[in-house]
């Protein structure tokens, strides 16, 4: 039977999620909380896939969105790495000094 | 009465993430957003999908956030400072950019009257939300997909452990 | 009755020759490079004279030999085909014998200093390709092929004068043998368009028929295309103003300016103008231009020959006096009397060319004149032959150059219109031959030595491989003549005018009544040749060989101005140089310090420095700083949006 959430409402709520994560990204510069924005902005596309799949009775949404959660486990695996052995080396977060490739 | 639920769990989720945005603290930073990817697997049962709710608080909130605690707390980074930023151009073109742009996404938005199906109603055997129909599913049509993910959460492994390791000291 | 051998495996025999001496000439040592070169010849020989058998029987007949399809491209075809007729049977057989003789005199004359073991090779090597070439235009059925040879003895003759290429003279006078040849092949390919152009075809069989079927239709195009044709020619045979190359080109060794500069190549002008006597008989005014040309340069170059001292210089003069002796036959009408001097001239100018070889082997390579004399006693042979070529060339009876010269200056005293006066100059420059010739065997050959000790220490006669074929030429300077009798020896005396005379195709409407010259005046006109020649013989051998020279010499200092001019060769080389090479120097020079410097390296230059001035602006995009880049690819995500939006 059809319920009472629509559509409209998730993908709302998702662009909201999606346009926050992108103002975190575009306007801090502590690199750890770039990061959190961008993970953010994945949870935002997996509410919209989610609500998609709901909507068409499908479950390939459900699988896609379980296949972004392994990847976005290993990106964070791999982030985070590189940001410590950055860090060991330059003492700082700040992205803004973290400019050798500079012309 | 679900949509009640969903867009309560939703507002709370949004604000959170606002916190997250905005908060200096980077550790404040980390825990509004596990509150707030709470919120997210709440609404994520709503839309028939309880197996990725739990995987959303496991892996994500639980996994993923608490190695971002753990690294805050390794490297004892501290809060930001405020930059005595020279050239304001990122931060204008940034928001003005923010504002384009969610402008944009509500734009196209159209109320259609598509609706998602009642929760109770997709439970059961062979229903959407049945995570037996959805394992059975991962493990014939996209089984590949399944294996490859494995294979590259190995890299992953292996690569962060190369990365992060100390110098040995020659 | 044998098996004809095919007409195109005789330029081929000589091609096998170059092929062999270039590619293994160097490893396998003089003596095979020696054998192969001359068995080449001698072969190529033998086989022309078996097809020559017919011939010398009697028979007239024009054979063509068709061989495969060159070019085909719409209505456009051509043919490689052979063609033996009485005209090509009459070149094709002393270029084959005279070439092989000189090809035997070159191995004694090439052996030494002269050539080093790879120089050898390559010297036999051209000499073959050069037989090659010669007989592709001698043997060939159209335009098209006979300008393959043509253009083919031009590159052999830029490659031989050249030989020595490391003197700078030499390799200077091969460019201008070749460059002076092309500014005539220009001609011969304008010819040759108009001649497709009227005729639509490039062949003899074909063009001709149609000339002479139907005169009055090509007849007004005619004279243009001839004109064309001879410029071709003048290049080619060194006529005046394109004579220029032939003096330089003494700078290579002496069996090529006997083989390449007196005997064949440069006849093959006559022979054309000979082959297109239907077109040439079509256009009048122009047989009257090359009558004029032809005299004209036999004047001209008899004149400068008188003053110079270089022996192979003299001679060089002397064959561009001779050829225009034969375009004056040409030009009045008497083709087969053209192409009897040609015969004659060669066997004589080659003969005197292999002997200032000799002279030059014997004194060490000095060719100044002023420094010879006495050699009759060492070089008796050399002498004799000399002498035997001298009195041909002069016209003096009954050595061969008389008959030939005669025949050419009774045809011109017969002809209308200027031919009486052009009688008269070639009259003239027979008498001027006569003298310069016996001034340098009197200068050489007579008196006391004027040389160095050292060199009269090496004067000796030459090897037998170059007596030899001056005792053959020699004998010919002698008999060459015999053919061509004049009537009144008696009706069948004169044998190549018939035998030539069926390339003399009749022309509608144009049957000429020719009526034999009364025999009084002929005559009266051989004894006045003698007598002329005659007495340019006996001035110079009164003035050099017994006065030693002093009236000459008290002559030119009378009057220096003329004599340093006349000596100096009138300075037309000079004159070219200013109308023509210089400005032409200062063109290229212009093109490559302005067009391509400038212009075209500037073009690219400023593009690359345009490009390198938009780097040099777009780098500052690089901040180093990731929120500038995140901040990029988020805006490039707008405009995409946009853009869906708007197509939505």
């Amino acid at each position: 039977m059809i319920g009472s959430i629509p559509l409209s409402d998730v993908l709302l709520v998702s662009g909201a999620l999606f346009s926050i994560g992108v103002a975190g990204a575009l306007l801090r510069r502590n690199a750890i909380q770039i990061f959190l924005s961008i993970e953010l902005m994945m949870n935002a596309a997996n509410l919209a896939l989610l609500g998609y799949g709901a909507a068409l009775g499908t479950h390939q949404g459900q699988i896609i969105v379980f296949f972004v959660i392994a990847i976005a486990a290993a990106e964070a695996a791999v982030g985070l790495a590189i940001f410590v052995a950055l860090f060991r080396h330059t003492e700082t977060i700040d992205v803004n000094k973290i400019n050798l490739l500079k012309w | 009465m679900e949509r009640l639920f969903f867009d309560a769990a939703a507002l709370l989720a949004i604000l959170f993430a606002g916190l997250m945005v905005v908060g200096r603290d980077p550790v404040k930073s980390v825990l509004s957003l596990v509150v707030s990817f709470f919120a997210l697997a709440a609404c994520y049962v709503l839309l028939l999908a309880p197996l990725i709710a739990v995987l959303q608080v496991i892996v994500y909130a639980g996994a993923i956030l608490v190695l971002f605690l753990f690294v805050l707390m390794l490297l004892n980074v501290g809060r930001e400072q405020p930059d005595g930023a020279r050239r304001p151009i990122q931060t204008v073109l940034g928001s003005l950019a923010v504002v384009v742009f969610a402008g944009l996404l509500l734009g196209m938005l159209r109320a259609t009257g598509t609706r998602i199906p009642i929760l109770t109603e997709a439970v059961g055997p062979e229903g959407l939300a049945d995570p037996a129909a959805l394992a059975r599913l991962l493990f014939s049509d996209y089984l590949l997909h399944f294996e490859a993910v494995s294979v590259l959460l190995l890299a992953a492994l292996v690569g962060a452990f190369v990365l992060a390791r100390r110098e040995e000291a020659p | 009755m044998t098996f004809p051998l095919p007409l195109w495996v005789l330029p081929l025999i000589p091609l096998a020759g170059f092929a062999v001496n270039s590619l293994l000439g160097t490893r396998l040592g003089k003596s095979f490079v020696s054998a192969v070169g001359v068995g080449a010849a001698g072969l190529v020989t033998l086989a022309a004279y078996s097809r020559l058998l017919p011939f010398f029987g009697g028979s007239h007949a024009t054979v063509i030999e068709p061989v495969a399809n060159w070019i085909t491209i719409a209505n456009f075809s051509i043919d490689i085909s052979f063609r033996l007729d009485p005209l090509s049977a009459l070149m094709l057989s002393f270029v084959t014998f005279v070439g092989f003789l000189i090809h035997v005199y070159a191995i004694g004359y090439m052996h030494g200093d002269h050539a080093t073991d790879a120089g050898y090779a390559r010297f036999f090597a051209y000499l073959n390709l050069f037989l090659f070439a010669m007989l592709t235009l001698v043997l060939a059925e159209s335009f098209l092929l006979m300008f393959v040879g043509w253009e083919g003895v031009g590159l052999c003759s830029y490659l031989l004068v050249g030989y020595y290429f490391d003197r700078e003279y030499a390799a200077a006078a091969g460019r201008k043998a070749f460059v002076v040849n092309r500014i005539g092949d220009y001609g011969f390919l304008l010819g040759m368009f108009g001649i497709f152009a009227a005729f639509g075809s490039l062949n003899y069989t074909e063009v001709f028929r149609k000339a002479a079927e139907q005169p009055a239709q090509f007849g007004p195009v005619l004279p243009v295309i001839c004109l064309c044709l001879f410029i071709g020619a003048m290049g080619k045979s060194a006529q005046v103003p394109l004579y220029v190359w032939l003096p330089d080109a003494m700078a290579g060794p002496t069996p090529v300016s006997a083989l390449i500069h007196a005997a064949t190549m440069v006849t093959a002008g006559v022979y054309m103008v000979a082959r297109c006597n239907v077109l040439f008989r079509l256009a009048p005014d122009v047989m009257l231009f090359v009558a004029v040309i032809g005299c004209f340069t036999a004047l001209f170059a008899g004149t400068i020959a008188i003053a110079q001292n270089d022996l192979k210089k003299v001679l060089a003069y002397s064959t561009i006096s001779q050829l225009g002796y034969m375009f004056l036959a040409c030009g009045v009408g008497a083709f087969p009397v053209g192409m009897f001097h040609v015969m004659t001239h060669a066997c004589f100018k080659a003969c005197l060319f292999l002997g200032a070889g000799s002279v030059m082997h014997s004194m060490s390579d000095d060719l100044d004149i002023r420094h010879m004399g006495g050699l009759k006693a060492k070089m008796p042979i050399t002498y004799l032959t000399f002498l035997a070529a001298t009195l041909a060339i002069a016209g003096i009876p009954p050595f061969a150059g008389f008959f030939s010269k005669d025949a050419i200056l009774s045809s011109s005293f017969e002809a209308p219109g200027l031919g009486k006066l052009l009688w008269f100059i070639g009259l003239f420059t027979a008498g001027l031959t006569a003298f310069y010739m016996f001034r340098i065997v009197s200068l050489t050959f007579y008196g006391d030595f004027r040389g160095t000790k050292e060199q009269a220490h090496h004067l000796h006669e030459s090897p037998s491989s170059m007596t030899f074929p001056l005792i053959v030429l020699g004998l010919l300077s002698v008999v060459a003549g015999w053919l061509g009798l004049p009537a009144v020896f008696g009706e069948h005396a004169n044998v190549i005018g018939p035998f030539l005379a069926p390339v003399i195709a009749p022309i509608a409407g144009h049957e000429a009544a020719h009526e034999a010259m009364p025999h009084a005046t002929e005559w009266l006109l051989m004894a006045v040749s003698v007598a002329v020649a005659a007495s340019g013989l006996y001035l110079a051998y009164n003035w050099y060989a017994k006065e030693g020279g002093r009236t000459p010499a008290r002559l030119a200092a009378s009057y220096p101005g003329v004599y340093a001019l006349v000596a100096d060769k009138y300075r037309i080389d000079e004159l070219y140089d200013a109308l023509f090479v210089r400005p032409f120097a200062w063109l290229a020079r212009a093109l490559w310090k302005v067009v391509d410097v400038l212009v075209i390296d500037g073009v690219l230059n400023a593009a690359a420095f345009l490009v390198e001035l938009a780097g040099d602006f777009l780098r500052f995009l690089q901040t180093g700083n990731v929120r500038n880049y995140a901040l990029t690819f988020f805006l490039g995500l707008i405009a995409l949006l946009v853009f869906v939006v708007g197509a939505m």
